[in-house]
């Protein structure tokens, strides 16, 4: 009996327990920021925040010279931490930055005292010696690799030597004084400028990296709008407001349409717009969704599982979410699927093969199964958004599934010296384990069965994939790409021969005509002559197959009524300083919960 | 033969077995699976970077001497860094522990006690339409996949009925708590289909045994036969299943672990092996090798308490 007795308590304390836990609300008038993101966190060291999670925790905390503008699409650089653009000199290689004057670090025992200094150009020398440092291995060092005077030198040295010396001066990497900065560049870059809005090149303190050493990546310490004393890595995120944070304001320059949105709200306002900034990380989809339904989280995007449920007809919001003031944000993302063909195969140089499997993949159908038919058909390389796109372009070779389509490709493919496919050995395609890759792969076979082509899936861990595509050891793989910076370069770039395999180029493509317009297009500046260079590369990407394209993405984000200012972007980055909870509609609005 | 000579023997065993694991994991991580600087470079690799990257790694070394390298942590513990998120490996299993036994301790004692009580109970009624229907009961529980009593769980009792938290956790007592109940009574449910019908295969061995006639026939009441000596004989098996599952216990649940957000061993595991995290999967390994010959040793003492027949040699 006693034993009974026992476990019966035990079950009521806890029981209890659970509820007196469930009853502990946050009653202050204190506006809390409350994410949901949907893998590990690794640290909140810049050198290593080579993945979206990691870099948008860095960027919390830290800054750099310069930032995307919150509301410009498309996407256009401004100063942050640098007082204006840079003075670039005529032959664009040489970059002044002037920086901002008082802007201070967070508070911590790593400083005298305890306070936080003034940020100074020596900072970004310093931080920017960090990602080159062949000791500390940065992840972000192929941004600045063979582009900045003296810096691969140096770097070069200090991997053959047992400590690295930061004291040696880097010549084109110098604080001219206290407040300017200047780099020099072996050849012309014009994407460059792009390195500096990305978080591994944000600024940290010597102090702090001295201070911490190993440890400093749990540490972060900068001059960003919100405040981290410790990083663990755990389940929760909590970051407070900077309170030392400089003037910096919600931008007032916005169009009519924004105005309309209620983007403009917030004009002028001190930023950043709440006190508290709660990241949770919830991996898998079922928990986020449920905790978004529950109001916990300000915004997530919509799993895939759940697509039909909150946009039933592909379009719009469910009416018992917009009753709820949920709505939805959808923005094209700047990326590409496809399925690369392995060029270093001599069957693959046949062109009409590559035509023929192509116009033989009905990408409307794959569209339709994988993305809810919320995806935009790849036409060639670069997504819509940035310049070098072709709004109206239609890829000759791009199939849709109609019946003529078949017919053509059979042809090319008898032209190619394969009718019906006999002579042609079995295909390899080779993607990541994941079920959806492995259905893409199912879905790919049938495609090209359809012409005769004989296709075999296999499924690899994605390290192994990684490792076939730089051994050249595949047929087919099909894979995604996602843009570093907004510019066409970062994709045509995919193509261009010199990158072959272990370098960006996984498919090993390598067209004379393509390199040419790239290495002319390289050193350009920004201009209607070098997007004519990148839509000739475009056309030439489309006609002649390189891979068979699959779809530019979009993202579909459902987002509480109560928070505002919220616009999707590509680049996270510095984003959540920005967003504002309403407590008053989040109240009313609770009610409908 | 004295006791502690037997536990101290068998513990130098950990040695030879410990060198064989530092070998097969060295073997599987360095020579089957694919480059960790290919992973760790990401998308960017070139092969400069990766030539360094490897220096750094101290993968350029002789095989052999990389092989002492992993014979060295496995007898230190001193595991060194993540390669992927470069954390100090013994805090990460230290931070990720708490909250794994926090979940899988409750869970493993709550499951433990009641699939024997039930075993115990049904044994009781064995043939009976009772004994039937759990065993029916049983297969039907186990027929079910654990994702689904995740998924219907979570959905049903934390967001329609708001009775548990969603998702989440916080360190420190009691602050856990209503983080963790939802799982471990997913956790019992889980467990108690196979439990039940192991213990009360157990069970019932030893009720058709001469020895529990015997005691029906000196005229023994059915509880005293089952609580006194069915109970008792049948202690061998069930702490050998008892006590060889208290080692996975560290490494958490992995599904339920993600599934509610619990920062545990579990996650850091899978993490690990997705991203070729040698150093973590290393330590993982060889932490939950020693604690299985630990309690494989505990096991054989145990045995000696609850069966004075049993022998050490």
């Amino acid at each position: 009996m006693k034993k009974i007795k026992f476990f019966q308590t035990l079950i009521i304390g806890l029981l209890l327990t659970s509820f007196i836990g469930c009853t502990k609300k946050t009653t202050s008038n204190e506006s809390v920021l409350n994410l949901a993101v949907s893998a590990e966190v690794k640290g909140m060291d810049p050198i290593y925040s080579n993945d979206r999670y990691s870099s948008n925790e860095v960027a919390r905390v830290y800054e750099g010279l310069l930032e995307y503008h919150y509301l410009k699409r498309p996407y256009t650089l401004k100063p942050n931490l640098a007082e204006a653009m840079p003075t670039v000199s005529a032959d664009g290689l040489t970059y002044t930055f002037k920086i901002k004057k008082g802007v201070m670090f967070h508070d911590d025992a790593a400083f005298p005292s305890g306070k936080g200094r003034e940020l100074v150009a020596e900072d970004f020398v310093y931080s920017i010696k960090r990602l080159a440092d062949p000791k500390l291995q940065g992840l972000g060092f192929w941004l600045l690799e063979g582009k900045v005077v003296g810096l691969d030198e140096w770097r070069k040295k200090y991997s053959e030597l047992p400590k690295t010396d930061y004291s040696e001066s880097v010549a084109g990497l110098q604080a001219l004084d206290k407040y300017t900065l200047q780099f020099k560049l072996k050849k012309s870059f014009p994407q460059f400028l792009y390195s500096l809005a990305m978080p591994f090149t944000f600024a940290v303190a010597k102090e702090v990296v001295e201070k911490y050493g190993k440890e400093f990546l749990n540490h972060p310490v900068g001059t960003g709008p919100f405040v981290l004393p410790v990083f663990t890595q755990s389940n929760k995120i909590t970051y407070t407001k900077n309170p030392n944070f400089r003037e910096k304001k919600y931008p007032c320059e916005g169009d009519a349409n924004l105005k309309a949105a209620g983007f403009m709200a917030d004009c002028g306002k001190l930023l950043p717009l709440v006190d508290k900034l709660i990241v949770n990380i919830i991996v898998q989809s079922q928990p986020r969704w449920l905790n978004f339904q529950k109001g916990k989280v300000e915004y997530i995007s919509v799993p895939k599982d759940n697509f039909d449920t909150a946009i039933p007809d592909a379009k719009n919001l469910d009416p018992k979410f917009v009753e709820k003031g949920v709505r939805l944000s959808v923005s094209p993302s700047l990326d590409v699927t496809y399925t690369a063909f392995n060029h270093d195969k001599k069957l693959f140089n046949n062109t009409k093969l590559r035509q023929a499997m192509s116009l033989a993949y009905n990408v409307d159908e794959s569209n339709k199964l994988f993305y809810n038919n919320t995806a935009m058909p790849a036409q060639s390389v670069v997504p819509p958004g940035i310049a070098g796109f072709i709004p109206n372009y239609k890829n000759p070779y791009r199939g849709n599934g109609k019946a003529e389509q078949i017919e053509q490709a059979k042809k090319l493919l008898a032209e190619a010296g394969y009718p019906n496919g006999e002579g042609l050995p079995e295909i390899t395609y080779d993607c990541p384990s994941s079920t959806t890759s492995r259905q893409t792969g199912e879905y790919f076979k049938k495609q090209m069965a359809q012409i005769g082509v004989k296709i075999k899936v296999i499924t690899n861990p994605w390290p192994e994939l990684q490792k076939k595509i730089t051994n050249r050891n595949v047929d087919l793989y099909g894979i995604a790409w996602g843009a570093d910076y907004p510019d066409a370069e970062n994709f045509l770039q995919l193509l261009y021969g010199p990158n072959r395999s272990p370098g960006a180029n996984g498919s090993g493509y390598d067209n004379p005509e393509f390199n040419k317009l790239f290495a002319s297009s390289a050193v350009m500046q920004d201009s209607p002559e070098r997007t004519a260079l990148y839509e000739k590369m475009y056309r030439i990407a489309a006609e002649e197959i390189p891979w068979i394209y699959g779809v530019h993405r979009q993202s579909y984000t459902i987002v509480n009524g109560w928070l505002k200012n919220y616009m999707s972007t590509d680049f996270e980055a510095g984003q959540a300083s920005y967003l504002r909870v309403d407590l008053e509609a989040k109240k009313k609005l609770m009610e409908k919960f | 033969m004295n006791i502690w000579a037997y536990i101290i023997r068998r513990l130098l065993y950990v040695i030879p077995v410990l060198l064989g694991v530092c070998l097969i994991i060295f073997v599987l991580f360095n020579m089957v699976s694919p480059d960790p600087t290919l992973i760790m470079l990401g998308k960017h690799a070139s092969l400069s970077q990766m030539e360094d990257l490897r220096r750094e790694l101290g993968l350029d070394r002789s095989w052999f001497l990389q092989y002492l390298d992993v014979v060295k942590s496995a007898f230190t513990f001193e595991f060194g860094r993540s390669w992927s998120t470069k954390q100090e490996i013994i805090e990460m299993i230290k931070a990720g522990a708490i909250p794994s036994l926090t979940l899988s301790v409750p869970a493993f004692i709550l499951s433990t006690v009641i699939s024997i009580a039930i075993s115990l109970f049904v044994a009781f009624f064995r043939g009976t339409f009772i004994d039937k229907g759990v065993v029916f009961l049983c297969v039907t529980m186990m027929s079910i996949s654990s994702l689904a009593y995740i998924l219907f769980g979570q959905w049903f009792f934390a967001f329609k009925l708001g009775w548990f938290e969603i998702s989440g956790y916080e360190f420190g007592f009691p602050d856990f708590a209503p983080y963790v109940i939802l799982p471990v009574i997913i956790w019992v449910m889980l467990g108690l289909g196979p439990d039940v019908r192991f213990y009360r295969t157990i069970i019932l061995d030893e009720i058709y045994q001469d020895y529990v006639r015997t005691a029906r026939a000196k005229g023994l009441g059915e509880k005293v036969i089952m609580f006194k000596h069915v109970l008792k004989n049948a202690m061998i098996p069930i702490i050998t299943y008892v006590i060889i599952q208290i080692p996975f216990l560290i490494l958490g649940a992995l599904l339920l672990e993600s599934f509610f957000s619990i920062p545990g061993l579990g996650g850091i595991t899978l993490n690990a092996i997705n991203s070729s995290d040698f150093p973590v999967v290393k330590a993982m390994t060889i932490l939950i090798s020693v604690a299985y010959i630990l309690f494989s040793v505990l096991t054989d003492v145990l045995y000696t308490l609850v069966d004075p027949r049993v022998r050490l040699k």
